[in-house]
C-alpha cells in the first residue's frame, strides 16, 4: 500500500501534449479515480504510473520515492484489464496463481498465497472453475485475485467493466468498492461512466485536454464545480447552463427564471441549474414572470425528467415520483438561488 | 503479470499513445536503413532489366553477333527499330489480334464470373462441391489446356461429336485450321480457364457488399435491378477494376495455351504479339527489334493500367 | 398511420424456438417499446414485422391487411438499423432521396421533398457531404430522414442509440420522442434499455425467452409488474425482491423475512388478496425509491451496509449479500454506513410475488 504522486508532470506525443502539467496526491488506501471524456489523457496517466511511458517533464513518486527511472516490472503495481482479460483455458485458480508461477515463486509459497488471496475475495470455492462458468462478479474478483497474489503497492484499472450490462454493472461496481476497502488497497480507476466514477470513488480528478480541472470528493465537485465543464460532466441528465441578463433582477431562460439580485455574484453570465434543483409547477396568472411550455415528459419509474421549452433553450428538471404533467402546458419555472451556479463568461465559476 | 499486462494494454486503449506514434517519434530513419538492402534489390531486379531493354532497343545488336550486350552501342542504328516497327504490318495485325481476344474473352469472363458469382451468393443444394469444381480451370496448367482443347476440337473429336448430336447430322468443322474458327477455339479455351479467377474475385466483392445497406434498399422499395444498381456495383467498383485490370493485362500476354493449340496459325490467323515476339525472337534472332517490341508493349499497358488506377482512386474518394 | 397486430405469431430456427405464439396489438400512431434481454426474441418480431423473416406461424396484419407473402419493399416500412446502414457510397443528398428514385418520383418532386426533410432534420448545411464521415448524431437523423421520405406507415427502429454515448443519448431520447410525436406514426421500437422503453414508449412489450412477459404504458409495467422478471428488469435500480413467508401475527398477515430477523406489516388491501390466494411462500417486492424512513421498532430495522451518492440521488445498501435491500434517498439524506435504520414502505406500494411461479399475487 502506497501512495501515488504527479509533480508537475507533462507528456507530449509528437506535437500532442497528452498530460500538461498533472499534480496530485493520491492517499494509501485511496480510491482514486480519473475522470474525463475519451482523450482527455486519464489512460495515459495510467501509463505514466505503470511505468509503459516516461514522462517529459515533472517526476511521478510511488511510496514517497522517485520511479522515473524504476522499470514497469520494478514498480509493483498491478493492472486490472478492461473486460478482465482472465485467460479462458485455465481455471480461475490457474488464472490467480499465474503471475507468481511466472516469477518461478516456490510451489509452497504460491499455494499459501493463492490461498489467502481467495479467502480475502471469498473466491476458494470457485478456484476448480473455468472463467466461463463464473457470473460477472465472480469473474471480477478472479481477475483482482490474479493482481493481488503479487502483493503490489497500487492497483490500476483502466474502465474495468464497461463491457458488462447496466444492471450487472452496477452491482459491480459497488462489489469492487466493497472489496478495495476490505483490502484497504490503493486503487486507481477510469472511466468514462459519470454514475459509476461518483458511485465508488473516494476522490476523483476531472480531465479535460491533459490537464487536471479539479480534484475532490465526487460530492465537492458535483457540488461546488470549479467551471461549467466540470459542472455538465458530472450528472444526469446534465446540468442546465443558460445566460443571464442583470435587469431589476438576474434573468434567464427568456424571463422564465429570475433570482434576487443580492443572490447573484459579480461576474455571473451564465446560471446552471441541476435538474434536481428546477422546480416546475403549474402556472398560474397571478405570478410574475413568463411561463414555460412542457417539451416533453420521461418517466423513470422513480424520477420524472421533465424537459421544458423556454423559448430560447430546452431546460431538463428531474422531478421526485410521478408527478402528472401535461405536455405543452405551461408551467413555472423556480429554483432555490442557494442551490444556483454561477459561472462568469470565461466559464469559470463565481460565487458571493 | 506486468510484461504480459503492458503488451496487451498497448493494444487495447485508445488513448493518445498507441504504440504507431511512438515509432514515428525516433524509429523512422530506423527503419528506412533496414529497409534499404531490400529496396536495392527491387531496384536492381526490376530497374535494370528496363534500362538494358531500352539500351538493346536502340541498337542491332544480337546474341549472334559475338560481342557483349554492352558492347552494344557500336551498333546503334538510329531508332530503325522503332522506325520499322511502325512500318511493321504483320506487328499491327498481331497487336490487332490481341486487342480482340482481348474486348471479346474479358467482358465474357465478366459477365460469365459476375453471374455465377451472383448464383453463389444464394444457398443451394451442392454448393460446396460446386464450387470446387468452378476453380479447377483456373488450376490446369496452360499448356495442358491448350492440349486439352487441341483435342477436343479435332475435325473428329468431342466438340463436333457433340454438334452431330446436337442438329442431327454428321458435322466435321476442321476448327483449327481454318482462320475464323481457329481463333474462336483459342477463345473459348482461354474464357474456360480464367472465368473462374473472374468468378473468384468478384464473389470476394459481393460478399463485401453491406448487408445491412442492402436490406435498407430493399425496405425502401428498391428492385433487384435496382440494387443492383445502386449499391451493389458502386461498391463494388474498386474490385471489378482490379478483376478487370488483372485480366487485361494476363490476356494480353495471351500464349502458352494459343501456341499449342494452333501454333499462331493456320498462316498467322492466331498470332498475337506474344506468339508474334516469340517468333521474331526464336526464328529470327534480331533482339534488337524484340526488345523495342517489348517496351512499345510494355508502355501501352502501363497507360491502360493506370488509368484504370486513377479511376479506381476517384472511386474511392467518391 | 396504421394499426400491427401480432396474432399467434410464432417462429423457429431450426429446432430453436425464437419466439412462442405471441400476440400483440400495436395501435394506430403508438410508440411501442420491444424490450427485453438479448435473446428474447424482439429483434426476431420486428424483422418480421418488417417482412425480413417470415413466422412459422400465426399472422401480421397492417389494419386489418394480411402482411403474410407481402414483399419486405411494399409494406409500407420505414425501417431505422442498430449502425444505420447509411450509404456510404453516397452523398446526404443521395441517401435521402433514395426511396423516392426507385418509386420513379419525378426529379423536381424528389428535390423540393428531399430539401423539406432536410430542413426539418436540420441537416441542409451537409446534403453535400459525403455520408462516410458523419457523427452519429447526424447519421441517426439521416436514416430516420431516409425512412421518413417515403412516408412509410410503420416506422420500424432497431437500438439506434446503442452506439451514442452516454451523455448524448439522454439528447437524443428527448429528440427521438419529441420527432414520433410530430410524425404521428406508428413506431416500433427495439432495445435491451429499459431506461430508453420507459423514457419514450407509449407502451412497453417486456420480453424474455421469446415469451411476451406484459405489455403496458411504462408507468404500469414499473408500479405493477406481472412477474419477478419485470420486476427486476424493469427501474435503476431494480426492484427489492425479499424471500419470506406470510405469517399472521397480532399486527395482521406479516411477511416474514426470515434471513433478515424482521417481518413486514401488509396493508390492509394487499392482506385481502393474499389470504385468499392461499400462498405462503412469497417474494416482497418494493422499489428503492418507495423506501422512506420509520419511526423505530415499526418498518425493518436493518443496518446500512455502503452508500452510493450519485448527483442528484443517494442509493443505500442495507444487508448482507443474501438479503439486499437498496433505497433511493435524495442526496441531503443523512445516514451512516454502519448504523441500523428503520425504514418502511410507501404504504400501498408493496407487491407479492408467488415464490413458486413467480407470478404476482394482484387480484382476488
Amino acid at each position: 500500500m502506497a501512495g501515488i504522486s504527479f509533480r508537475n508532470v507533462t507528456k507530449r506525443f509528437g506535437k500532442t501534449v497528452a498530460v500538461n502539467k498533472a499534480s496530485f496526491d493520491i492517499q494509501p488506501g485511496e480510491f482514486f479515480c480519473f475522470f474525463g471524456p475519451p482523450l482527455s489523457g486519464k489512460s495515459t496517466v495510467l501509463k505514466l504510473i505503470l511505468g509503459l511511458e516516461t514522462p517529459d517533464e515533472g517526476e511521478i513518486l510511488i511510496g514517497g520515492k522517485p520511479v522515473n527511472r524504476v522499470s514497469p516490472a520494478d514498480r509493483n503495481v498491478a493492472m486490472v484489464f478492461q473486460n478482465l482479460a482472465l485467460f479462458p483455458h485455465m481455471t480461475a485458480g490457474e488464472n490467480v496463481r499465474f503471475p507468481l508461477v511466472e516469477r518461478k515463486v516456490p510451489e509452497e509459497k504460491i499455494r499459501a498465497r493463492v490461498e489467502a488471496v481467495s479467502a480475502k475475495l471469498h473466491i476458494s470455492h470457485l478456484l476448480h472453475k473455468p472463467p466461463a462458468q463464473l457470473s460477472g462478479g465472480e469473474r471480477q474478483r478472479v481477475a483482482i485475485g490474479r493482481a493481488l497474489v503479487r502483493d503490489p503497492v497500487a492497483y490500476l484499472m483502466d474502465d474495468p467493466i464497461s463491457a458488462l450490462d447496466a444492471r450487472l454493472r452496477e452491482e459491480t461496481r459497488v462489489e469492487l468498492k466493497r472489496i478495495q476497502r476490505d483490502l484497504g488497497q490503493t486503487l486507481l480507476y477510469v472511466t468514462h461512466d459519470q454514475e459509476e466514477a461518483m458511485s465508488i470513488a473516494d476522490r476523483m480528478a476531472i480531465m479535460e485536454e491533459g490537464e487536471i480541472r479539479q480534484i475532490g470528493s465526487p460530492t465537492e465537485i458535483y457540488d461546488t464545480p470549479v467551471s461549467r465543464y466540470v459542472a455538465r460532466l458530472l450528472g444526469a441528465p446534465m446540468m442546465n447552463i443558460l445566460p443571464a441578463v442583470r435587469g431589476q433582477a438576474l434573468e434567464a431562460g427568456d424571463g422564465t427564471i429570475s433570482l434576487p439580485l443580492d443572490v447573484v455574484p459579480a461576474g455571473a453570465a451564465h446560471i446552471g441549474l441541476r435538474p434536481e434543483d428546477l422546480k416546475v409547477e403549474p402556472w398560474s396568472d397571478t405570478r410574475p414572470g413568463r411561463p414555460a411550455t412542457v417539451y416533453e415528459v420521461e418517466p423513470l419509474g422513480g424520477y420524472t425528467v421533465v424537459t421544458v421549452d423556454t423559448g430560447a433553450e430546452k431546460l431538463k428538471a428531474l422531478m421526485r415520483g410521478q408527478p402528472d404533467i401535461r405536455l405543452d402546458s405551461a408551467v413555472a419555472l423556480s429554483c432555490n438561488p442557494a442551490r444556483a451556479h454561477f459561472f462568469n463568461q470565461a466559464g469559470e465559476a463565481v460565487s458571493l | 503479470m506486468s510484461m504480459l499486462a503492458t503488451k496487451e494494454k498497448l493494444s487495447v486503449t485508445g488513448d493518445l499513445s498507441t504504440p504507431e506514434t511512438r515509432i514515428e517519434d525516433g524509429g523512422r530513419r530506423l527503419g528506412l536503413m533496414l529497409t534499404l538492402p531490400a529496396q536495392v534489390l527491387v531496384l536492381f531486379i526490376a530497374v535494370f532489366p528496363l534500362l538494358m531493354q531500352l539500351y538493346i532497343s536502340l541498337t542491332d545488336w544480337s546474341p549472334l553477333d559475338g560481342i557483349g550486350w554492352w558492347h552494344a552501342y557500336e551498333l546503334w542504328n538510329n531508332f530503325a527499330n522503332y522506325t520499322d516497327l511502325a512500318a511493321d504490318s504483320r506487328f499491327w495485325d498481331a497487336l490487332g489480334r490481341t486487342a480482340l481476344v482481348m474486348l471479346i474473352c474479358v467482358p465474357a469472363e465478366f459477365l460469365l464470373g459476375l453471374g455465377l458469382a451472383i448464383l453463389f451468393m444464394d444457398n443451394f443444394a451442392g454448393k460446396r462441391v460446386f464450387y470446387s469444381i468452378m476453380l479447377i480451370p483456373m488450376m490446369v496448367v496452360p499448356a495442358v489446356t491448350g492440349y486439352m482443347f487441341f483435342m477436343l476440337f479435332q475435325s473428329g473429336g468431342p466438340v463436333n461429336d457433340i454438334i452431330s448430336t446436337l442438329i442431327g447430322r454428321p458435322f466435321a468443322l476442321a476448327w483449327l485450321s481454318s482462320p475464323g474458327t481457329a481463333m474462336v477455339a483459342v477463345m473459348i479455351a482461354d474464357i474456360w480457364q480464367w472465368t473462374p479467377l473472374m468468378f473468384l474475385i468478384l464473389l470476394a466483392g459481393l460478399v463485401g457488399v453491406p448487408e445491412d445497406q442492402m436490406r435498407a434498399a430493399t425496405l425502401l422499395g428498391a428492385s433487384w435491378t435496382q440494387r443492383f444498381h445502386t449499391i451493389v456495383l458502386p461498391k463494388m467498383k474498386t474490385i471489378i477494376i482490379i478483376a478487370l485490370s488483372i485480366r487485361v493485362i494476363e490476356n494480353f500476354k495471351i500464349f502458352d495455351t494459343l501456341y499449342i493449340m494452333t501454333g499462331g496459325g493456320p498462316g498467322v490467323a492466331t498470332e498475337t504479339i506474344s506468339v508474334y515476339i516469340y517468333k521474331v525472337t526464336q526464328q529470327d534472332l534480331i533482339w534488337g527489334y524484340v526488345a523495342a517490341i517489348a517496351l512499345v508493349i510494355l508502355i501501352a499497358l502501363s497507360i491502360l493500367v493506370s488509368l484504370a488506377i486513377s479511376r479506381m482512386n476517384a472511386a474511392k474518394e467518391a | 398511420m396504421t394499426a400491427i397486430h401480432l396474432e399467434n405469431l410464432v417462429k423457429r430456427f431450426g429446432a430453436f424456438t425464437a419466439l412462442k405464439t405471441m400476440d400483440l396489438e400495436i395501435r394506430d400512431g403508438e410508440f411501442m417499446a420491444l424490450l427485453g434481454p438479448s435473446g428474447c426474441g424482439k429483434s426476431t418480431t420486428m424483422n418480421m414485422i418488417a417482412g425480413m423473416e417470415q413466422p412459422s406461424e400465426g399472422r401480421i396484419t397492417f389494419d386489418g391487411r394480411d402482411m403474410n407473402g407481402v414483399a419486405i419493399g411494399r409494406r409500407g416500412v420505414g425501417f431505422v438499423f442498430q449502425n444505420y446502414a447509411i450509404f456510404t457510397h453516397m452523398n446526404v443528398y443521395d441517401n435521402l432521396a433514395y426511396g423516392l428514385k426507385v418509386r420513379g418520383t419525378p426529379a423536381s418532386e424528389i428535390d423540393r421533398r428531399v430539401k423539406a426533410m432536410a430542413d426539418f432534420l436540420q441537416l441542409t448545411p451537409m446534403l453535400d457531404k459525403p455520408s462516410a464521415k458523419l457523427s452519429v448524431n447526424i447519421l441517426q437523423r439521416l436514416a430516420i430522414g431516409r425512412s421518413a421520405i417515403v412516408e412509410p406507415a410503420i416506422f420500424l427502429l432497431d437500438e439506434p442509440l446503442s452506439n451514442v454515448d452516454a451523455a448524448f443519448r439522454a439528447v437524443m431520447r428527448t429528440e427521438l420522442k419529441h420527432l414520433q410525436r410530430q410524425f404521428r406514426q406508428t413506431m416500433v421500437y427495439v432495445t435491451h434499455d429499459q431506461l430508453e422503453a420507459m423514457t419514450m414508449a407509449d407502451r412497453i412489450a417486456v420480453m424474455d425467452h421469446g415469451v411476451l412477459q406484459q405489455v403496458g404504458t411504462p408507468l404500469e409495467v414499473y408500479n405493477d409488474p406481472v412477474n419477478l422478471f419485470v420486476a427486476d428488469f424493469i427501474g435503476s435500480p431494480g426492484m427489492n425482491l425479499l424471500k419470506g413467508t406470510l405469517a399472521d401475527s397480532d399486527r395482521g398477515l406479516v411477511v416474514d423475512l426470515g434471513m433478515l430477523g424482521v417481518t413486514a406489516p401488509l396493508d390492509p388491501a394487499l392482506s385481502a388478496i393474499a389470504r385468499v390466494n392461499r400462498v405462503r411462500e412469497v417474494v416482497y417486492g418494493f422499489r428503492p425509491e418507495r423506501v422512506v424512513p420509520a419511526a423505530a421498532g415499526q418498518g425493518l430495522a436493518i443496518p446500512v451496509t455502503f452508500i452510493e451518492r450519485i448527483g442528484a440521488r443517494t442509493v443505500v445498501h442495507f444487508g448482507d449479500r443474501e438479503q439486499r435491500v437498496k433505497a433511493v434517498f435524495d442526496n441531503d439524506v443523512a445516514v451512516q454506513a454502519g448504523e441500523t435504520v428503520h425504514v418502511a414502505v410507501e404504504p400501498g406500494f408493496a407487491r407479492l410475488f408467488d415464490a413458486a411461479t413467480g407470478v404476482a399475487i394482484r387480484e382476488v
